[in-house]
């Protein structure tokens, strides 16, 4: 017996566990489990559902000897308390004794369960909940066959009750659990749910608007345990024993969570998560499991298109793709290998991208390949390779000592479930957070410290915070000696970002910089989280890395940066070498760099053939179309007729990510499988697939006949991949960090759990007599002076005008329209409200925009999101760029 | 005046003192006098444990005593509240809402007395919502005419003791009586009750430690602390010292509170005080906590109305609202208003209580209405047997001692109800139910 476990015995088994456990957790051990409705063990223990009683008995202890009784045989007398316990409140104690199956507990339970039955209307023949449902499963087990209750007196509720848009509650089915609201308070920190009345009366309500307001409800109809909670599209949809799961990856963020794809008749039914502690836990957001509409829909491309006269027609593969070969092998042979160029879209899988830049750097002979384009278009983000989070990094049990840096992001929006792990860290576990930003966010609630500073400068005060944690003399000496570089030079370039000073040009408070510098560098473990709306720029990223290593936060397992890259495989499409300077891998090219997609979309490229596949660069700008209209010849690789796709000479139809297996690389470097879930629709090929299929129409020999045989070169070639074999990972997780009750926590089905790989970071290699990192420096671009007009913000926000999820009907009432967010304060000034019109200008461009009232806007302060219809935000702060002085006036 | 049992008033000051509700009134009549004892001469530990030696029990039923409990508020913690439970919702009590509207200053100077004994500088009343009229009114005046005289507000009589107190209204609910449902109703959350541990004395008003007491608890301090706790011991019982309001109501003469010692026998409250039973009939039943208490029958008239003895009785004095019951009341009516009582204030939270209030007051109707049988009548005992123990709180708990009492005393009754029942020729239920469900499924 350790201090810090204690033995108990449950129904004749000793068990051991961790102080401070719960019953109920404790007996998971054994196979007499539980049985819970209220309890998860995600949330706190309420107590309320009364279904997990059992008898308690602890050492009786002798009055006046303060000794344990003993009985004639020497062994402690136990005494049990009067009334049951339950199980999900009250925690182990050594010695007790717990009695799960006794008949007296098994007497309350089925009593329970009879009176949760009363007016419960057992409609599971009709419940999207039947066959995974624990109410049922335990009706079945304990419960009487007959009720007992006057059928004429059963409450009655309405069936079809819409929480919003997206969830639908039967009332009746309701058993008054309040987990769907404690998951929205304790976990979404969306209180968009409540329980209104009393008694029998009880019921569950939304008062937000919209309705149900929150980017995590569909969660609820998880961990609902009856079918009370349903979802719009899934409602009334399959059986759950009809349905197939095959484990798969959302492609929506680079979060990556762990999704099943629940298919029926090759069609996807519902997206639910998959359990990855180390990823997403048992959550995922309504964009993963909403936003899958596009894989059935009639809108997909199902045949390769041909240009002829001028008008696109259908051909067969052989045609395109011979089609294919000739002109590129003309333009190359006419005007070498540079005149050809392509565009990966970072929603590829790992082995597309690497086939991609494969394709042009051996066969055609180019550098000319980047996956940057929008946003991230010269983001050149080298810090996961240096110090991205240590492997192992689980934010999951982040908390107390631990400090977490955003800097520029709004995880809500951007990176929904990180989002929730962040909050949960601070408000549920303990962690400090400081969330620095150059407006607010709906993180600000849960950090200790908001540090709001002028939009462009950013990068002073990241160098703030570092100037800060060397003058309060708490930097990682030893960590700097192992690790870093350059210490020296970089202390003497910091002399010019006193504090003071710092303060003076972010506009943050000087205390609260020494503050927030003092509380990361102190901390036990600290985690840099920055996002594009920080600024793209290489000062930025260099001080962030700078600030990692000097406090000691790097190269080890939750210390490090985390960059909020903006699409599912971002990550992948660095890793893997398209960007036109870097090989697979990091290593810098041999010779010239290539030219970048903004280079390559700039007109007068000297380009005269592209392929760009799974991106749409002529949506987001004017000039990009140009550029694109100017080739002579133009393959892409697509699901829909996009914009780009409408221009191509060729058009080829591709698999969506649930119609193929592959890998992608999360904002964690997490490597994750996916596997193959429904048909594609017609003629489509997998990315890779056509990717070898052009090689060999260039010369190319490639035998690559799998995703996994892709991988399996990318293991040979890539260092940094070494170890990725599908087979690591796919292997299942290990049983500790799996939840055991599958069917209780909300997921019942029997896709596996895996894990993912990581892949090291060099400041975790040089702990193990690696090169070391030098600590650079770069001057911060100048910061402009104040300008008249308000700070228009072009914010990337979680539903937004992107293709796929246009394709998604359910969500159709949550996707952004555009518009610009004013402070109340600032609409009264201009005479405007909700929904009128106002004119936006900058140097001779304006647009017009509905107005919308936001309280979380400061005065001043403009935010209108990007990539929704007509990208009107872009024109004003352009397409790379993230903020702009701009003029608003009523129109 | 007082009244054969007791010289003067301890409690009910008014019905001795005219113009007691007024502060010139009180402090004419030694008002303020212990205040003034305890700040000048008492340190703030000689406050508790002159109120823990005089045994004061806490009169808002469980009868825990006071003293002790405030002992348990940690020293270290900042800061501190005094809750005061004036949500008198148990029916038949209406004992606190006299002290209130006649004698408000005494109560609010336990109230500063015991936020002196256990450091807290802030303090609450907590009022069910129907006291809103004398909350708005009488005892918010009172408390103005304190704080106007310097005994509430900043450095209370020159010494260095501040405190505020406040009056909080909500909105009517019996759940909010028990003290964590009303430390989150008084938070502005849903009236429910919270887990123990914590305790409030830990973990209370806003996670910091707090005392909860009943109006008359702390009515008792200021008398306690002037005279000490041997002059406190001279009424009622050892264990169950003092004096006690009793509410007297159902078929009496004269109903009404009474404040006797405790230990004085049920009969002498029902005879003596409540001029016996209306007509003189014969005593069926007695309520002697309201609707949470078990009933005993005219042989329980010469217990003696202390904690013990009631318990001893196999009932318990809770908040002593005795309800009487004569020869002319239909038992079965009674029980069925007791449970659709809890049916109506189960706050919902519990399966148990939420279904089984809901559950008792169908079968009883059924039966009322002349449609149960007999195996309804056992149905009751096993309704009533699946929530004994097994409720998140005492509410639901409370709904079981009325019933399962009524069926052992009254027995006759329902089972005479449920041969009508029996006669009656009873539908297939089965198919009444397929029938419905058919009809209902085409509505989903
Ligand atoms: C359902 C329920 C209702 C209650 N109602 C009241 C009430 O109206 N007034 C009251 O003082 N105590 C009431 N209580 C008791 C309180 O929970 C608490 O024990 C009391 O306020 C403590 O004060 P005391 O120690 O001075 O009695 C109630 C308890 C329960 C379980
Ligand atoms: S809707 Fe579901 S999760 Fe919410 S309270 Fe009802 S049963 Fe529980
Ligand atoms: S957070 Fe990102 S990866 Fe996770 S479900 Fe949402 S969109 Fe998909
Ligand atoms: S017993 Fe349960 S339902 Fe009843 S009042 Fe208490 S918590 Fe609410
Ligand atoms: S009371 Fe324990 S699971 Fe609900």
């Amino acid at each position: 017996m350790s201090d810090n476990t204690v033995t108990l015995i449950i129904d004749g088994h000793q068990v051991t566990v961790p102080k401070g456990t719960l019953i109920v957790d404790a007996a998971k051990q054994i196979e007499n489990e539980i049985p819970v409705f209220c309890y998860h063990t995600k949330m706190d223990p309420v107590g309320m559902c009364r279904m997990c009683l059992v008898e308690v008995g602890t050492p009786a202890i002798n009055r006046e000897t303060r000794q344990p009784e003993l009985d004639e045989a020497g062994k402690p007398v136990i005494r049990f308390f009067p009334k049951p316990m339950t199980a999900c409140t009250t925690p182990v104690s050594e010695g007790m004794v717990v009695k799960v199956d006794s008949e007296s507990a098994l007497e309350k339970r089925k009593g329970i369960l009879e009176f949760l039955l009363t007016s419960h209307p057992l409609d599971c023949p009709v419940c999207d909940k039947g066959g995974e449902c624990p109410l049922q499963d335990l009706t079945i087990r304990h419960g009487p066959g007959n009720s007992r209750f006057d059928y004429e007196d059963k409450q009655r509720f309405p069936k079809r009750y819409p929480l919003g848009d997206l969830i639908v509650l039967d009332m009746e089915r309701c058993i008054i659990c309040t987990r769907c609201v404690r998951f929205q308070e304790e976990i979404a920190h969306d209180p968009a749910l409540a329980v209104e009345n009393r008694g029998r009366r009880a019921h569950i309500v939304s008062y937000t608007d919209p309705v149900f307001d929150s980017h995590y409800s569909g969660n609820t109809a998880d961990v609902c345990p009856v079918g009370a909670l349903t979802t719009r599209d899934f409602r009334f949809g399959a059986r759950s024993w009809e349905l197939t799961n095959a484990p798969s990856v959302c492609n929506h963020c680079g979060v990556g969570c762990n999704t099943v794809l629940s298919t029926r008749t090759g069609q996807i039914k519902r997206i639910m998560p998959r359990q990855n502690e180390a990823v997403n836990e048992v959550w995922i957001c309504d964009k993963g499991r909403f936003g899958h509409h596009f894989n059935g829909s009639p809108n997909r491309l199902t045949t390769p298109l041909v240009r002829k006269d001028g008008e696109l027609v259908e051909a067969s593969w052989a045609e395109a793709l011979d089609l294919v070969g000739q002109k590129f092998a003309a333009i190359k042979e006419a005007g070498g290998a540079n005149a050809l160029g392509g565009i990966a879209g970072a929603r590829l899988s790992n082995e597309d991208l690497y086939l991609f830049q494969k394709l042009f750097r051996d066969v055609i002979g180019a550098h000319n390949i980047d996956h940057r384009v929008g946003l991230s278009a010269t983001l050149e983000d080298e810090t996961a390779y240096t110090v991205g989070v240590g492997c192992g990094t689980d934010l999951s049990r982040t908390g107390k000592g631990a400090a977490i840096l955003v800097i520029g992001s709004d995880l809500d929006q951007e990176a929904p479930v990180l989002y929730l792990r962040v909050a949960g860290a601070a408000a549920k576990r303990g962690a400090r957070l400081i969330n620095a930003g150059g407006r607010q966010t709906k993180l600000d609630a849960q950090a200790q410290t908001s540090l709001r500073y002028r939009y462009g400068t950013a990068t002073h005060l990241a160098l703030g915070l570092l100037a800060s944690v060397v003058e309060q003399k708490l930097v990682d000496e030893a960590g700097i000696e192992a690790r870093a570089t350059g210490f020296a030079e970089l202390k003497k370039a910091l002399q010019n970002y006193a504090t003071a000073k710092v303060a003076d040009v972010t506009g943050v408070d000087a205390e609260e910089i020494n503050a927030a510098a003092k509380a990361f560098a102190e901390a036990d473990n600290g985690i840099i989280i920055f996002g594009l709306e920080a600024g793209n720029d290489s000062a930025l990223r260099a001080a962030l890395e700078a600030l990692a290593l000097v406090t000691g936060h790097a190269g080890e397992a939750d210390n490090g940066l985390i960059a909020v890259l903006p699409h599912a495989n971002s990550r992948g499409a660095a890793d893997m070498g398209v960007v036109p300077d870097r090989l697979p891998g990091y290593a810098p090219v041999d010779g010239e760099a290539g030219l970048s997609a903004q280079e390559m979309l700039a007109g007068e490229s000297g380009l005269k053939g592209m392929l760009i596949a799974g991106v749409d660069p002529a949506a987001e700008s004017e000039a990009y179309q140009a550029a694109l209209e100017g080739l002579d010849f133009l393959v892409v690789q697509e699901l829909f007729l996009t914009e780009t796709a409408k221009l191509a000479d060729v058009v080829l139809p591709v698999k969506g990510a649930a119609e193929r297996d592959g890998t992608f690389t999360n904002l964690e470097r997490r490597v994750q499988a996916f596997d193959i879930g429904v048909p594609a629709p017609g003629l489509a090929w997998a990315d890779w697939l056509v990717l070898v299929a052009i090689a060999g129409r260039l010369g190319a020999e490639w035998l690559y006949a799998s995703a996994d045989g892709v991988m399996a070169e990318i293991t040979q070639q890539v260092p940094l991949y070494a170890g990725m074999e599908f087979e690591n990972l796919t292997a299942p997780v290990s049983l500790e960090r799996k939840t055991s009750h599958y069917i209780y926590e909300g997921m019942s089905f029997t896709a596996d759990a895996r894990e993912g790989v990581q892949w090291p970071t060099l400041a975790e290699n040089n702990a193990e007599g690696g090169p070391k990192l030098p600590l650079r420096f770069i001057e911060p671009a100048p910061v402009a002076g104040d300008e008249d007009g308000f700070t228009l913000v072009g914010s990337r926000f979680l539903y937004d005008g992107g293709r796929l999820l246009a394709e998604s009907q359910v969500v159709e009432s949550r996707i952004r329209q555009p518009q610009i967010l004013l402070s109340k304060l600032d609409a009264q000034r201009l005479g405007v409200a909700n929904g009128d019109e106002v004119t936006v200008s900058q140097n001779g461009v304006s647009v017009a925009l509905p107005v919308k009232i936001n309280r979380m806007v400061a005065e001043g302060t403009a935010v209108a999101p990007r990539n929704v219809a007509g990208r009107p935000v872009e024109k004003l702060v352009g397409p790379g760029g993230v903020y702009a002085t701009v003029k608003v006036e009523k129109t | 005046m007082g009244n054969e049992l007791l010289e003067k008033y301890v409690l009910f000051r008014h019905r001795d003192v005219e113009d007691i509700h007024k502060i010139d009134g009180y402090t004419a009549n030694d008002g303020y006098t212990a205040l003034k004892k305890a700040l000048e001469t008492m340190k703030p530990e000689d406050v508790t444990n002159v109120v823990k030696n005089a045994g004061l029990r806490g009169r808002g039923g469980a009868g825990f005593p006071a003293g002790v409990k405030w002992s348990f508020i940690p020293k270290d913690i900042f800061p501190k509240y005094i809750v005061v439970n004036a949500d008198e919702s148990e029916p038949g009590t209406f004992k606190d809402r006299e002290i209130m509207t006649y004698n408000p200053h005494q109560l609010i100077e336990g109230i500063i007395m015991c936020a002196y004994a256990v450091g807290a500088e802030t303090a609450y009343i907590y009022g069910r919502g129907e006291f809103r009229t004398l909350f708005l009114g009488r005892l918010q005046e009172a408390v103005d005419e304190a704080y106007a005289k310097g005994f509430l507000g900043k450095n209370i009589l020159g010494s260095d003791f501040s405190m505020d107190l406040y009056l909080h209204l909500g909105a009517g609910a019996y759940i909010c009586g028990e003290e964590t449902a009303l430390l989150n109703s008084l938070e502005g959350l849903m009236g429910q009750p919270r887990s123990r541990p914590p305790f409030p004395a830990v973990e209370g008003l806003y996670a910091k430690p707090t005392v909860i007491n009943n109006v008359e608890t702390l009515t008792n301090v200021p008398p306690i602390v002037a005279n000490g706790a041997d002059w406190y011991h001279q009424f009622g019982t050892e264990r169950s010292p003092g004096t006690k309001i009793f509410s007297l109501s159902g078929r009496v003469n004269k109903p009404g509170n009474y404040e006797l010692p405790l230990g004085t026998p049920i009969r002498y409250l029902i005879e003596e005080c409540g001029g016996g039973v209306i007509d003189g009939k014969a005593v069926k039943g007695i309520l002697p906590a309201g609707a949470s208490s078990a009933i005993v029958g005219p042989e329980a008239l010469d217990v003696t109305m202390d904690y013990e003895a009631m318990a001893a009785a196999g009932t318990m004095l809770g908040s002593a609202s005795f309800i009487i019951m004569d020869e002319t009341v239909d038992a079965v009516w009674a029980a069925e208003k007791n449970v659709k009582f809890f049916k109506h204030e189960s706050c919902g939270k519990c399966s148990p209580c939420r279904e089984g209030s809901f559950w008792l007051t169908s079968v009883y109707r059924k039966l009322r209405e002349g449609r149960g049988s007999k195996k309804d009548v056992e149905m009751l005992e096993t309704i009533i047997n699946q929530m004994e123990g097994n409720c998140f709180c005492l509410l639901g708990e409370f709904t079981v001692p009325g019933v399962r009492t009524s069926l052992a005393l009254f027995r006759d009754e329902y089972e005479a109800l449920a041969r009508n029942g029996d006669e009656m020729a009873q539908p297939d239920h089965n198919l009444v139910l397929a029938e419905q469900m058919l009809n209902s499924q085409s509505k989903v």
